[in-house]
């Protein structure tokens, strides 16, 4: 190994930990801020210059964060459930028939993505409303699990056509399996692997969703955590509350990032499954 | 395949979707059609059909110019600086060098926060005297006073892109480096043999390779950005005055705040076929280019 190659490869490094400070000092000084009393108002720039959870305790209570994490958990667990089962179903027939109506199928359902929600949205609210129907802390779910169709359908139809083998079926098939049982018992258990990253893309919008929520969810006890966050809005403009503000941000993240630190291996996998397949 | 084994009675497998989809996507998709010639508030029941008044107010108002401006402009920047920054990091963390699974999961972080979690951590990012940015000038004894990134007209849907990429770079970095993963080590090796210097190899070699990666990434950033809304909804509310109005913003103003549903619905049929026409538009150029490489 020459010089040369050393002081490269320590340029490359050096490069490296100079973009990804640049890149994440918002979250670092927000981190270091949240740690701090809430009365504390030295400069932030002075990195974990305390380190206390005064804030986190205040931000608890505030956003009443065991509530929230259960009700984030029930939405986006219902959810995603409705979302595998449905999209698993209807991407079989995509992929496994070759007629000029499961083609059809296939591009109704993608065409969905282009939608933007927020419009959809308009009839939607005016529907509920003239056939009074009660809103619940469930109704985004049935929001939810639409926006998730079009990409799910995507990615198990590729994922059936590539990755299981229609032999499989007819083996099953001559043992006297029904279409039902075939499905269930022998394509379904195949999908784990587009099941994964279907849980996860999906999974991580609707955790993060605060649209939805907003619009349908009125009592404060239904709020999941990013519509609690809502809670905080303008405080952002006054310094005086930043370390609590701050604080509620990271415990918001919290579950995530501690579900990206354990599973990260399909954090990443899932996001380019779809992705490469194309 | 022998049609006794992929029978038709298959699609009924799909029914339980296409109900989902027909009732709370496609419904309101047409309903938003007939609102759009109604003068609807979204309350009471009884609303008058007013033929094409809604287009004509629209037509003749500054707010739909201003949004589609505001949203092109959203949209090219996220997609041209998006990607290339993507790239970028991309490219740097395929390199040999120690940690690189940290660094590149620490890349991957922002995409885990919500948007409204990201924009009250950017809100204080942007905000003057206190807040980052001018602290950190001030430090360097820089005279910030006039500086209000979120504040003024011609910053502020800047300031506001910035966080937008910001956001998404984890996802196109990944989206990028699984590409990378499946350009071919021996043609690297070859393009080097030949004395092909870094960028020739990244224009020659990696770049015509990447082909598909960059079709997705720029398709979900296009999309992603005819989309925009959180960040005008969280961060700036669409002002200063006008400035960070996009299409999406503006329908939801229109109708959740000023109560004009019928207003709101044709401008969200003007937007629904700007994004179909434009998003089109790209992805069958793209086909046409992937087939023809």
């Amino acid at each position: 190994m020459t010089i040369g190659s050393v002081t490269k490869k320590t340029l490359v490094q050096l490069a490296v930990i100079l973009v990804m400070a640049v890149n994440l000092i918002p979250l670092i000084i927000a981190l270091s801020t949240s740690l701090r009393d809430p009365n504390n108002k030295t400069n932030p720039l002075n990195l974990f210059s305390q380190i206390s959870f005064e804030s986190y305790r205040t931000a608890f209570e505030r956003m009443h964060f065991p509530q929230a994490l259960m009700n984030s958990i029930i939405l986006t667990g219902i959810s995603v459930i409705f979302v595998v089962l449905l999209a698993a179903m209807a991407a079989y027939p995509m992929a496994r028939l070759k007629t000029k109506w499961s083609k059809f199928l296939y591009l109704f359902f993608l065409s969905g993505l282009v939608v933007p929600s927020q419009m959809v949205l308009i009839p939607i609210v005016q529907m509920i409303n003239s056939l009074h129907i009660p809103t619940s802390q469930y109704t985004p779910i049935l929001m939810f699990i639409t926006c998730s169709l079009p990409f799910s359908t995507f990615l198990y139809t590729g994922f059936i056509r590539s990755g299981v083998p229609e032999e499989v079926e007819e083996a099953a098939h001559i043992d006297g399996a029904g279409l039902f049982r075939r499905f269930w018992l022998v394509v379904f258990p195949l999908l784990i692997p587009v099941t994964v990253s279907v849980i996860i893309t999906q999974g991580v919008w609707i955790w993060n969703d605060y649209f939805f929520n907003m619009i349908f969810i009125s009592r404060a006890a239904d709020s999941p955590l990013p519509l609690a966050m809502l809670g905080f809005l303008g405080d952002q403009q006054n310094p005086t509350q930043w370390n609590v503000l701050f604080a509620a941000c990271f415990l918001c993240a919290l579950p995530l990032l501690v579900a990206f630190l354990f599973l990260q291996k399909y954090f990443v996998g899932g996001m380019t499954v779809g992705a490469v397949k194309g | 395949m022998n049609s006794t084994v992929m029978k038709k009675s298959m699609y009924f497998f799909a029914i339980p979707a296409l109900l989902f989809y027909l009732i709370f996507w496609i419904f309101p998709i047409l309903r938003l059609f007939q609102y759009s010639i109604t003068d609807y508030n979204g309350f009471s029941q009884a609303y008058n059909y007013i033929g094409l008044d809604n287009y004509k107010a629209l037509f003749n108002g500054d707010t739909l110019g201003i949004s589609v401006k505001n949203t092109l402009i959203y949209t090219l920047v996220t997609v041209v600086l998006g990607n290339i920054i993507g790239l970028a990091l991309a490219l740097l963390l395929n390199m040999k060098m120690k940690g690189k699974g940290i660094y590149r999961s620490l890349a991957y972080i922002p995409t885990l926060f919500s948007a409204i979690v990201v924009g009250f951590i950017w809100s204080y990012v942007y905000i003057p005297d206190y807040g980052m940015i001018s602290t950190f000038l001030d430090k360097l004894g820089i005279n910030d006073d006039n500086l209000n990134f979120l504040g003024s007209y011609s910053s502020a849907l800047y300031a506001i892109i910035l966080v937008e990429i910001w956001k998404n770079i984890g996802t196109t970095m990944i989206i990028f480096l699984a590409g990378l993963q499946t350009v071919p080590n021996d043609l690297l090796e070859a393009g080097k043999m030949d004395g092909c210097g870094p960028w020739r190899l990244l224009q020659h070699v990696k770049l015509p390779l990447l082909a598909t990666a960059i079709t997705i990434n720029v398709t979900l950033s296009l999309i992603n950005g005819l989309k925009a809304f959180d960040f005008p909804f969280i961060m700036t509310n669409g002002g200063p005055g006008t400035s960070t109005n996009t299409l999406i913003y503006s329908i939801y103003k229109m109708a959740f705040t000023e109560q004009l549903f019928g207003k709101a619905s044709a401008l969200g049929v003007i937007a629904f076929a700007l994004i179909i026409v434009l998003t089109a538009a790209f992805v069958i150029r793209m086909n046409k280019r992937e087939v023809s490489a």
